[in-house]
């Protein structure tokens, strides 16, 4: 990868698009290259960046790897795939999109959990009766043990969830769970509430640099130049998530 | 880690050898448990903070394994394998593989794949004197090896369980400061709690709820929350059950209605909390303390110097020994006393040996009864690397 600098963004789905506008906005129109449906893609406007499209967890992965120089995904996504977060990323502009809440949500009906610490007591007592830790449905492992560890909740057991994790409690699947929200509405739909001290994550899209890619002089210019349009894009990088209570 | 060179595999094993050897020498039985174990079972006991450290895998046949992080679960199976029962005296020993994912990267402290070589005992009559027979027999072993200046370190899950149950107190605040003990901020946050009113009475959950309920009249109150729940178009969902929900309300409504913990208790529970000191000086201390709070704890405290009576006729100088009443605090599944040896070429952060009584593990893994459990092992990797002066 000699001059170029190598763009991650979203295939498919809103992310897609919204990175689409939000470029263009920015007087930068990215078109597929080859074959239409391609995976390779370029921008009119600044022709040394090539772009990949690829799965929005993929390019967390990509970061990771160094096998990308920037990329746009989910702060969550991130966070989640990449232990040491701050060691191998910078996290350069938030994109205003993709909003999305990583929280824990538990059945509407247990009226006496309202917090992590009830979430605490209520394991042992659900230990005792059944013999077992309570289940936590998710696909965030990491984030959900990052966070139930900071708040001291230790009975619980890990269910991975790759999909519809709402529906877990109410298949008997698991007893509590650690997923996405935007409104609300999903959950309390789906017979779940937040936990009042429960949100994990305020996750947005951003534009992401790996600090593994190989940086030569010429992506270094690119990535400058594609700053410089970037800039009317008026908001501030992520703040690292809050780590006290 | 760098491959293991065919050298220090060697010396690895003439070492383990010699353990071993030094471990049945003392009557501990040699086996090895299967270093794949079943993901479930043992996660379940060991719980996720572990877990997220544990290499787990699914296999072709679809069964969720992992390598096992420690030997002690794996050797907890392999007892009742042979002894479904749970109680029956036996005492195991054994040198093999442990697997853990290390986050700060695979160090020769802390490689992701190191050799356990410990010794367990099982169903023991005498507490005290099997806590001392198991920290002999790895005093002994370090020792053999070339470990000739070392530092013990300290602590008893047990007293601080003995201190609870001497304190009067509701048993449901006892189970709770029990519970939080190994997680420093919970445990002040919640003694906090405990001794304001404020904060006993503060407006629980669902306050038309739990007003209803009468702590003293606990038969009536499951429908009381069932008409609730009814009234508020909420129905059950998943497997927790109303029993299990009205017990939390219930335990809310009493706090509600009780008197907080006085100051001088929450004090005493503290200033035992942060006692620190030469064993037997840490013993006095306690019982100074414990006498100006006017709680009587002479019958684990003389357990406590019993043991430390048996270590000295093991052998095991316990003068400089250092008891920390909070040592133990994050090792979550050790009931009673805890211990460490502590080398100054690895440092506190890298213990050569530890290990400790956990009299609720064989029932976790499936005995019907409890059995009491001591244990401990040697981290062989470290011990090797003291010995030759290579500590990273």
């Amino acid at each position: 990868m000699s001059e170029k600098l190598i763009l991650a963004l979203p295939s498919k789905g809103r992310l897609m698009e919204q990175c689409a506008t939000a470029l263009a906005r920015a007087g930068l129109s990215v078109a597929k290259s080859g074959s239409v449906r391609g995976y390779r893609g370029e921008i009119a406007e600044l022709p040394d960046v090539e772009v990949n499209f690829v799965s929005s967890s993929e390019i967390a992965h990509f970061l990771q790897q160094g096998t990308v120089h920037l990329g746009i995904t989910g702060e969550d996504l991130v966070r989640e795939t990449i232990p040491d977060c701050e060691a191998r990323v910078s996290f350069l502009k938030r994109c205003g999109f993709g909003h999305a809440d990583v929280v824990v949500a538990v059945p509407i009906c247990w009226i006496d959990v309202g917090s992590m610490a009830d979430l605490e007591e209520t394991s042992l007592i659900y230990r005792r009766v059944h013999g077992r830790p309570i289940r936590v449905a998710t696909k965030y492992m990491n984030l959900t043990r990052r966070f139930f560890a900071q708040r001291g909740v230790a009975g619980y057991r890990i269910v991975p969830s790759l999909g519809a994790t709402e529906g877990a409690p109410a298949a008997d699947l698991a007893e509590v769970i650690v997923d996405i929200t935007t409104t609300g509405a999903t959950l309390r739909a789906n017979g779940l509430k937040v936990l009042s001290d429960g949100v994990i994550l305020k996750s947005q899209a951003n534009l992401i640099a790996s600090k593994l890619a190989s940086w030569s002089d010429g992506a270094r210019q690119v990535k400058a130049a594609m700053l410089a349009r970037l800039s009317c894009w008026d908001w501030e990088p992520s703040a690292p998530p809050q780590s006290k209570r | 880690m760098i491959a293991e060179s065919a050298q220090r595999f060697e010396a690895l094993e003439a070492q383990a050898q010699r353990l071993l050897a030094s471990f049945t020498r003392a009557g501990y039985e040699h086996v090895a448990p299967s270093i794949i174990q079943p993901a479930n079972m043992f996660l379940d006991v060991v719980g996720e903070s572990l877990r997220a450290r544990t290499y787990v895998f699914t296999d072709p046949g679809g069964d969720e394994l992992c390598l096992r992080p420690d030997l002690t679960v794996p050797t907890c199976r392999l007892h009742l394998a042979r002894h479904p029962q749970g109680a029956v005296p036996a005492r195991y020993c054994y040198n093999g593989s442990a697997f853990r994912y290390q986050q700060g990267g695979d160090t020769s402290a802390h490689p992701r794949e190191f050799r356990q070589a410990g010794v367990e005992s099982f169903a023991a009559a005498d507490r005290e004197q099997a806590d001392a027979e198991v920290l002999a027999i790895i005093v002994e072993a370090v020792r053999d090896a070339g470990i000739a200046s070392f530092q013990l370190r300290f602590g008893d899950l047990g007293l601080f369980r003995a201190l609870l149950g001497a304190l009067s107190l509701p048993e449901r605040w006892r189970r709770r400061l029990q519970h939080q003990f190994w997680r420093p901020d919970a445990f002040r946050a919640e003694l906090n709690r405990l001794t304001s009113a404020a904060a006993l009475r503060a407006p629980a959950l669902k306050a038309e709820v739990i007003d209803r309920l009468d702590p003293d009249q606990p038969a009536g109150a499951q429908s009381e929350v069932e008409a609730y729940l009814e009234r508020a178009g909420l129905t059950l969902l998943g497997t927790r059950t109303l029993p299990e929900i009205t017990e939390r309300l219930l335990a809310a409504a009493a706090d509600a209605r009780e008197s907080p913990l006085p100051a001088a208790t929450a004090n005493a529970i503290e200033s035992y909390v942060a006692v620190k000191a030469p064993a037997r000086a840490a013993v006095r201390e306690l019982n100074r303390l414990l006498r100006g709070h006017r709680i009587d704890l002479s019958e684990p405290l003389q357990a406590f110097q019993r043991r430390l009576d048996d270590l000295d006729t093991a052998g095991v100088i316990t003068d400089e020994a250092e008891f920390s009443a909070e040592f133990g605090r994050n090792l979550e599944y050790y009931t009673g006393f805890v211990f460490e040896i502590v080398v100054p070429e690895l440092g506190p952060k890298s213990p050569l040996a530890g290990g400790g009584r956990y009299d609720s593990l064989l029932a976790e893994v499936g005995a019907p009864v409890a059995v009491a459990a001591v244990g401990s092992c040697i981290h062989t990797e470290r011990l090797l690397a003291a010995l030759q002066g290579t500590a990273a």
